[in-house]
């Protein structure tokens, strides 16, 4: 499915195909009709949503009454904010696992498509977790994690007693509880796309280089990762987004921000201050803070990759 | 001829055990919920994983009758049915309009609608809960609806539109000297050529949809609404002591995309490829 041939590009359609004016004008105007349901949806459920927030980020707002403009005090508040701070934290700790959400895919990806023994069974099975809910994953998790759940049933069945811990009852083991449902609910996605990406490649070049001796991690690193940039651009711009903005579910079915907000993440933090104690403009401006802290990082992963290609 | 891929025995068995280890953890959660939830809750009490010594579909009754996960699995119906239909429909009708349809301001439009790819939902759940009790659709199932719409809109509009544009100039043209209208180019052309890339935008849409937690938690509050991941999650707080049963639910919530995914493969893995090679 490529874009290759670009359907009748503007400037020249006027001068082509007849003098008839009126299908011209007609087809211009339907060009429009087609494409406003589309614009409409769009600008009333994101567009929006967008503008409210960067406007009510300045806000104090309880939603009941008017909200009362209070210029920067959110953002002061934000930033002496201890719980969001320690959320922000949270999430820079699953971001760290990144690395090994661009690198170890890649390796999967690279021995499927060199048809490693079961690559089938491997292709099929490393998608599942996309396929299931991330609640249910969640609730699975916290299930098989409690004091008395399997996995300490497991631990003491096999004379690994010692080992037996209140996994969810401690912050640090929380923490790396949700960080490895995280890491491994999304590898196989990551799996998928670079196989997407491998496939583009030209096989006469990895062929080419092994004549010419390259061992496999060579022909890895010098055919393969360069002909794939561009998705790992995209794995790396989207885990780093998903460290950051898409925690929230895992968070709230693994351990509920708890025990105590040891597990907070930015989002549970802007759900608490906008349901729970009603400060919507204070959560907008956690919202906006926490967008433009991705969109930087963002920028700047993205230019540190073309950086290096230049 | 591929099948080279690492040569030193021992290492190339190191690696298929690991890759097939990670296979079979990815298959666990399905084998789990399968054999708790034909257990009773005596045989549960007993021992919790290994095959079951019962075979009993009480724990499915239970589940979709007391817990509501009947109720909670034909508003997933709807709204899923609901908001793929919808956004498929805009990003067919865009998807035109973008690629095949000749108009001012097209590209611009085009590129306009694309920058909203990138926005993590979620930091919008404020303004979006607040617009969404002003039109007063919370608790209905067009909240969802639209708002799914909505969220996947540009990458569909994408997709639809790289689409259209690949098919041959040529042919669009030879309707139009025939006399075929707009809306005819549309119709009987286009769509019909465009039933592999619709179906791609349907399972991967359903999927997101089917899954949808967060806003699913925020908009649908009432029972008669809710769809079945926000009522899987509170089962944990309400069935916390019937285990086959609280499975049972999860299994039915994640049956219907895994047997999506058993026959529709191609097409999901083929909507994820068209998104990374952009």
């Amino acid at each position: 499915m490529q874009p290759s041939v670009p359907a009748g590009t503007g400037s020249s359609s006027a001068g082509t195909s007849g003098r008839r004016r009126n299908p011209l004008r007609s087809e211009a105007k339907w060009g429009v009709l087609y494409a406003l349901p589309a614009l409409a949806v769009l600008a009333i459920f994101v567009i929006y949503p967008v503008g409210s927030i960067i406007v009510h980020a300045f806000t104090r707002w309880d939603g009941f009454t008017d909200p009362v403009f209070v210029g920067l005090k959110n953002f002061q508040a934000l930033f002496a904010d201890q719980t969001f701070a320690s959320a922000l934290r949270n999430n820079i700790f699953f971001a760290l696992s990144v690395p090994i959400q661009l690198v170890l895919p890649l390796g999967l990806a690279f021995l499927i498509h060199e048809r490693l023994p079961g690559w089938r069974f491997y292709r099929w099975t490393y998608f599942l977790p996309a396929i299931y809910s991330t609640v249910v994953l969640g609730v699975l998790a916290r299930l098989a994690l409690q004091v008395d759940g399997p996995l300490n049933e497991a631990l003491a069945g096999v004379g690994l007693g010692g080992l037996v811990h209140d996994w969810l009852g401690d912050g640090p083991t929380a923490l790396a509880s949700i960080l490895f449902v995280f890491v491994w609910a999304n590898f196989g996605y990551n799996v998928v796309l670079y196989l997407a990406g491998m496939s583009g490649i030209d096989a006469q070049l990895p062929e080419a280089a092994r004549l010419d001796g390259a061992n496999q991690l060579q022909v890895l690193r010098h055919v393969f990762v360069p002909g794939l940039r561009r998705v790992m651009e995209i794995v790396l711009v989207t885990s780093t987004i998903n460290a950051f903005a898409y925690m929230f579910t895992y968070v709230f079915t693994i351990t509920n921000g708890g025990p105590g907000f040891s597990t907070f993440v930015a989002e549970f933090d802007i759900y608490n201050n906008a349901f729970a104690f009603q400060k919507l403009g204070y959560a907008c401006a956690m919202g906006l803070c926490l967008a433009l802290l991705i969109s930087i990082l963002g920028f700047i992963q993205i230019r540190s990759l073309t950086g290096g290609r230049e | 001829m591929r099948n080279r891929a690492v040569r030193p025995r021992p290492l190339r068995w190191a690696l298929v055990a690991g890759m097939t280890g990670l296979g079979i953890s990815a298959v666990i959660p399905l084998v789990f919920m399968l054999q708790a939830a034909f257990r009773t809750q005596l045989d549960w009490a007993n021992s919790k994983i290994g095959l079951p010594t019962t075979f009993s579909l009480d724990a499915f009754a239970r589940a979709w009758v007391q817990a509501s996960i009947g109720t909670y699995f034909i508003n997933s119906v709807i709204v899923t049915v609901g908001a793929v239909s919808l956004s498929v429909a805009l990003a067919a009708t865009s998807g035109y309009a973008f690629s095949t349809l000749r108009w001012r301001g097209r590209t611009f439009t085009y590129f306009f609608i694309l920058a909203w790819m990138a926005i993590p939902p979620l930091l919008l759940m404020v303004p979006i809960y607040v617009e969404m009790s002003d039109l007063g659709l919370i608790d209905t199932y067009w909240s969802v609806i639209l708002l799914y719409s909505a969220l996947n809109l540009p990458f569909n509009m994408y997709l639809m539109t790289a689409f259209f544009r690949a098919v041959p100039v040529e042919l669009v043209e030879a309707a139009r000297v025939d006399g075929a209208s707009v809306h005819t180019i549309f119709r009987s052309l286009l769509l019909p050529l465009s039933v592999p890339a619709l179906a791609t935008l349907v399972i991967f849409n359903a999927l997101y949809v089917w899954n949808e937690f967060v806003f699913a938690l925020l908009l649908l509050h009432d029972d008669s609404v809710r769809t079945l991941t926000v009522g899987v999650n509170q089962l944990v707080g309400k069935f916390f002591f019937d285990y086959p049963a609280l499975l049972a639910g999860m299994l039915i919530t994640s049956l219907p995309m895994v047997i999506v995914y058993l026959v529709f493969q191609k097409y999901l893995v083929r909507a994820i490829a068209a998104g990374a090679l952009k």
